[in-house]
């Protein structure tokens, strides 16, 4: 006899109603088969059949919620029966069912924040259904990124292709030429749509000024106030900075990393990769999880009376998006080569463009890197995303000279790095080695291999 | 250069190719004596006669069987419907013969033939004697659809379908036979299947067909004041299409406009949209494709219903100004 | 006293030899069609086709009363048998039936739309009447170029109720354009009984309504067809006019490939075996039943040649789809 169980498939999710049995007792199944139909708000899954044999005790009905791990039913092999206590309508298992109720988390992190897989309030699921709005799509804002009434008011005021990147293909095509991402474009078309001549501009003001990642969906024209509503993702980021920066007492180091060893590993890498899409970011994160695996104290968590110290090195990769920042992780970022984390990056990043983004995508953060580099940012800082204890803003590439060994300047590629760190948790001593180590690791990559 | 009308155009073509060859013929309704509903075929039969300016009876169906089997077997006749509407009672012979014969019979015969459309609104014919219908052929391969916007472009396409040895279909346009421009006087043709850049301009391509081509003209002069320049391409043959010239234009303007007085849904304007945006084009595009085409409906008998059911001048003028002002 | 006077037209017209000929050709084409019934159900051909066995009678005496190539033929689309008494090569035929490139239109028409152009032949017809406009413009174009030719054009029972029927019989009487309207009356249209589908006994009593010649004659009789159209042709070749001629005629087999015909009795198809027009040829030219069957051996041997050729010939290349769209 062999249990089928409800089966676990979000990080946080702990129940998940019986949308549909596929099968009913005394079916014939097969390994693999479907079984149910389960959800849990948002996707449906189904629950394949552990092995081959006969369907048996159904231990719940269709709109029954279950935890997960629960047994939800049992597969019979041949000269098998199911014991009376288990039969479906005996008193064991009447179950209680267990209204769907948000998480009682404080306050999420920032990854579960930016989930498309939150819950929905009854009466955002009306509207949502009413509207006809895909509600993976809408970023809520309530607790546990729960999806409010107001989240799918904002998320069909801005039209059904809210979060897309919203450019004419001339605009794309000549970000493309000019190796930008469109969506870092602030568009003056109808509905915020990005034209040509914006990329134009924006191009033409990069090379004087600095801009800072466009991040509000519509912008000010013609000197009338407009109003942006402050829900949804953009108030989610909010709580949680604000959050960040009254709760965690930070301190700062920077370091200026010379990267031409780094940039030599890139260009090898690219040699070997062929086709493929290298990334300098993958360098970095290998590099970062590198030295984050020998400082564990910068990869851990603060509980009520104890430190964890996280056994998976999980990154986190902010991407800025028209709709706000969006911070897609790279797990077991430790155990992976530069091929397959160069890989991994273009296709989340993609994800995250094409609003695609999965749930495990966004989860599980251990450490985040802040990127502004491509803005040519000098050397910034980032605040913390809790529960996480450090981040680490990274800053452009640029020639500096260096005295050489014999003390004449060299003209080097340079990186201003500055980590902020919860000094509740990390002492100076450790973000310092951290950082050291990071700089050893960009300057001569061999280490990483001792 | 001397002036003619659209229709004085074709009739000197119809002339031309008579005199010089016997093997050409005219066969419609009322063309003879008559002179035709529109006067195009006036004084033909004082010149060559009612063996080869024939008047039929009401037979549409046979106006067209006439042509394709006197096609098939080595004349090149020049038939007339005499509003483009009936048409639809020749659909048979037009699209399941003429259209088809030469595929059946392994590419072994040829269908040399013309039938002219008399077509469009503007006249206070209503909704049964007003249709543009071009479209319906653009679907059909074997045939070729020419679509002449002036009197120069009618008398040299006109002389360029008699000796294309498909059969084609003519359209012209009721408000433009009355319509006057240069007209060369000697034989000449113009190529089917090449689109024609009527305006240069930098902020919008604009591509009309027949009256439409008119009233962009006008629209692109009233916008120019306003410093917006119209680039305006009149395909003159929906079928084989031109469209190398309008991938050019739209490169280059990142706008498009499409303008026909053909009803939108099914329109030859979402067939030019479409090839755009497969086309190399795409990505230049700065603003959605939009069309500009006759409304949903009938063509309506009353006067004012008429004018507002097909794009005019001034919805050209504020289509035009909102693309190339980024409203869309 | 039919006997003696067809025993005059074949001594004053035919030649015995030439009246030997129709015979094999009525066994041919009836040779051919079995041949095709077997090659369809062997699934060799496919599409549909339409089986002209029983009326082989009114093809051989039609074609053999004019001037085949030098007269033009619209043809109908029940019409392997005019293809072949028109002179068709049976080695093409089969070819095109068979899709090959070597077939009359290279693969692309099949059995509804064989043609010959070469030979004036414009092809059978895939629409009821559809040939019908056509002959007007055909017997415009033999005026225009003032030869002696006509047309033929042939279409079933069922033509003579579309709306083109009636325009083309007009336009055609009152240009006097040398057409031959040969009306092939086999009892059906499809399913539908003539006798329900219009009110008159006689399908050419139309033709007095276009002010034409309209006659109608038992067409599994072959002089008795043969002497019609030929004071047809020559009414048309003098100028006057189109000549309306129905012959009243009987298929064997179903509409196409996929009639259950449910819409006639045994016994009536058996009633018109009975009519078969080889048997009564046969008769008249005295031919005893071990000559004849010589003569379907011999048919069926020709018949084998043309499966032969035709399988050995090349399919179509696909590079060629387009091939024939336009000029």
């Amino acid at each position: 006899m062999k249990e089928v169980i409800m089966p676990k498939f979000g990080f946080t999710q702990e129940e998940s109603e019986i949308v549909e049995w596929a099968v009913k007792e005394g079916d014939k199944v097969e390994q693999g088969d479907v079984l149910a139909v389960v959800t849990t708000d948002k996707i449906s899954m189904e629950v394949e059949a552990p092995e081959s044999g006969v369907v048996a005790g159904l231990q719940y009905k269709q709109g029954d919620i279950v935890p997960v791990t629960k047994v939800i039913a049992y597969i019979l092999k041949p000269g098998e029966s199911l014991p009376v206590d288990l039969r479906a309508g005996s008193p064991n298992s009447t179950l209680t069912v267990k209204p769907t109720l948000p998480q009682p988390e404080p306050a999420p992190a920032i990854s579960n924040v930016t989930s498309p897989l939150g819950t929905l309030t009854p009466v955002a699921a009306r509207m949502a259904a009413e509207k006809g709005l895909d509600t993976a799509r809408i970023v809520g804002s309530g607790p546990g990124g729960r999806v409010t009434r107001a989240d799918v008011e904002y998320f069909a005021a801005q039209g059904a292709d809210n979060g897309k990147i919203r450019a004419t293909p001339a605009a794309k095509r000549l970000a493309r030429e000019e190796h930008l991402e469109v969506g870092l474009v602030p568009g003056t078309g109808p509905n915020g749509r990005v034209q040509e001549a914006d990329v134009r501009t924006f191009v033409e003001k990069k090379s004087s000024t600095v801009e800072v990642p466009a991040i509000a969906a519509t912008q000010v024209r013609d000197g009338a106030i407009r109003t942006i509503p402050f829900v949804g993702m953009r108030k989610t980021i909010a709580a949680n900075m604000t959050r960040s920066a009254q709760t965690i007492p930070a301190i700062q180091l920077e370091i200026d990393a010379d990267v031409e060893g780094v940039l030599s590993l890139h260009q090898q890498a690219r040699a070997h990769a062929g086709d493929k899409k290298i990334s300098l970011t993958a360098l970095l994160v290998k590099t970062v999880a590198w030295a984050l695996k020998r400082n564990p104290m910068l990869n851990s968590q603060l509980g009520e009376s104890e430190i964890f110290l996280l056994p998976d090195v999980n990154v986190g990769v902010a991407v800025a998006l028209e709709s706000g920042l969006i911070v897609p992780v790279i797990q077991h970022a430790d155990q992976k080569g530069i091929l397959d984390l160069a890989e991994e990056i273009n296709n989340v990043s993609a994800r995250a463009h094409q609003n695609k983004l999965r749930a495990a995508d966004l989860e599980g953060a251990t450490f985040t890197i802040s990127n502004l580099g491509m803005f040519g940012i000098d050397r910034f800082t980032a605040l913390i995303n809790p529960p996480q204890v450090g981040i680490l803003a990274v800053s452009a590439v640029k020639k500096q000279f260096v005295p050489n060994q014999s003390g004449e300047p060299v003209l080097h590629h340079m990186m201003n790095m500055r980590l902020s760190a919860d000094h509740r948790v990390v002492d100076g001593v450790e973000a310092a080695r951290f950082l050291s180590d990071l700089r050893a690791g960009l300057e001569n990559p061999e280490e990483m291999l001792l | 250069m001397r002036e003619l009308t659209y229709a004085e155009a074709l009739r000197e073509a119809m002339r031309m190719a008579m005199e010089k060859d016997p093997s050409v013929f005219v066969i419609g309704e009322d063309i003879g004596v008559y002179g035709g509903a529109f006067g195009v075929t006036a004084g033909l039969i004082d010149q060559f006669g009612p063996e080869r300016i024939i008047d039929t009876p009401i037979s549409e169906a046979g106006i067209a069987g006439a042509c394709v089997g006197a096609a098939v077997t080595g004349m090149r006749p020049i038939g007339e419907m005499q509003f483009s509407d009936f048409v639809v009672l020749a659909m048979e012979q037009l699209t399941l013969q003429a259209a088809k014969m030469r595929f059946m019979f392994g590419g072994k015969a040829t269908v040399p033939m013309i039938m002219r459309l008399a077509g469009g609104s503007g006249t206070g014919a209503a909704a049964q004697h007003s249709g543009s219908l071009e479209a319906w052929f653009v679907n059909i391969p074997g045939l070729k659809v020419v679509i002449p916007s002036s009197p120069q472009d009618a008398k040299g396409l006109l002389l360029a379908s008699l000796y294309d040895d498909n059969p084609v279909i003519f359209v012209e346009h009721k408000l433009l036979y009355k319509v006057r421009g240069p007209v060369p006087e000697e034989w000449y043709t113009i190529p089917l299947g090449q689109s024609h850049t009527v305006r240069e301009g930098k902020h919008l391509t604009v591509v009309a067909t027949s009256v439409e081509v008119m009233r962009a003209q006008q629209a692109a002069d009233a916008l120019a004041k306003e410093g917006i320049e119209l680039e305006i391409i009149d395909p003159r043959t929906l079928r084989p299409l031109d469209i190398d010239p309008i991938v050019r234009s739209v490169k280059k303007t990142g706008k498009l406009l499409i303008v026909h007085e053909a009803v939108k849904m099914g329109g030859f304007g979402g067939e030019v949209a479409a090839q755009i945006a497969e086309s190399e084009a795409f990505d230049y595009l700065d603003a959605p494709i939009r069309r500009l085409a006759g409304l949903d409906m009938p063509i309506p008998y009353n006067r004012n219903l008429e004018y507002h059911a097909v794009p005019q001048v001034e919805n050209i003028v504020e289509e035009s100004r909102k693309l190339v002002e980024g409203a869309y | 006293m039919v006997q003696a006077k067809t025993e005059k037209l074949i001594g004053g017209i035919f030649a015995r030899e030439k009246a030997l000929q129709l015979i094999d050709t009525m066994l041919l084409v009836r040779s051919f069609e079995e041949n095709a019934e077997e090659m369809y159900s062997l699934g060799k051909i496919h599409g549909t086709m339409h089986l002209s066995i029983g009326q082989e009678g009114v093809a051989v005496s039609t074609a053999s009363a004019l001037r085949p190539k030098h007269d033009y033929l619209l043809n109908v689309h029940r019409g392997h048998g005019h293809f072949l008494a028109w002179g068709g090569d049976l080695n093409r035929m089969m070819a095109e039936f068979m899709g090959r490139e070597t077939g009359y239109c290279r693969g692309r028409g099949g059995s509804m739309h064989i043609a010959d152009v070469e030979a004036n032949n414009l092809g059978a017809q895939g629409i009821v009447a559809g040939n019908m406009p056509i002959s007007v413009g055909v017997g415009l174009s033999i005026k225009a170029h003032k030869t002696d030719q006509v047309v033929l054009c042939i279409f079933g029972d069922g033509a003579s109720n579309e709306g083109a029927f009636h325009e083309s019989l007009n336009m055609a009487s009152i240009w006097k354009l040398p057409v031959i309207y040969l009306c092939e009356n086999n009892a059906y249209a499809m399913s539908m009984s003539i006798k329900k589908a219009t009110n008159i006994r006689h399908i050419s009593q139309r033709a007095a309504a276009y002010g034409m010649p309209g006659v109608t004659v038992d067409g599994n009789d072959i002089l008795q067809v043969y002497e019609t159209i030929k004071t047809a042709a020559e009414y048309a070749r003098s100028g006057k006019g189109p000549y309306f001629v129905e012959v009243e005629t009987y298929r064997w087999k179903g509409h196409s490939k996929s009639d259950k015909q449910a819409y006639r009795t045994r016994d009536e198809i058996k009633a018109w075996m009975t009519k078969d027009p080889i048997a009564r040829f046969a008769k008249v030219l005295g031919l005893g039943e071990e000559d004849l069957e010589q003569r379907r051996l011999l048919a069926r041997e020709k018949i084998n040649q043309a499966v032969e050729y035709a399988e050995s010939s090349p399919e179509p290349d696909v590079k060629d789809i387009l091939d024939g769209v336009y000029a």
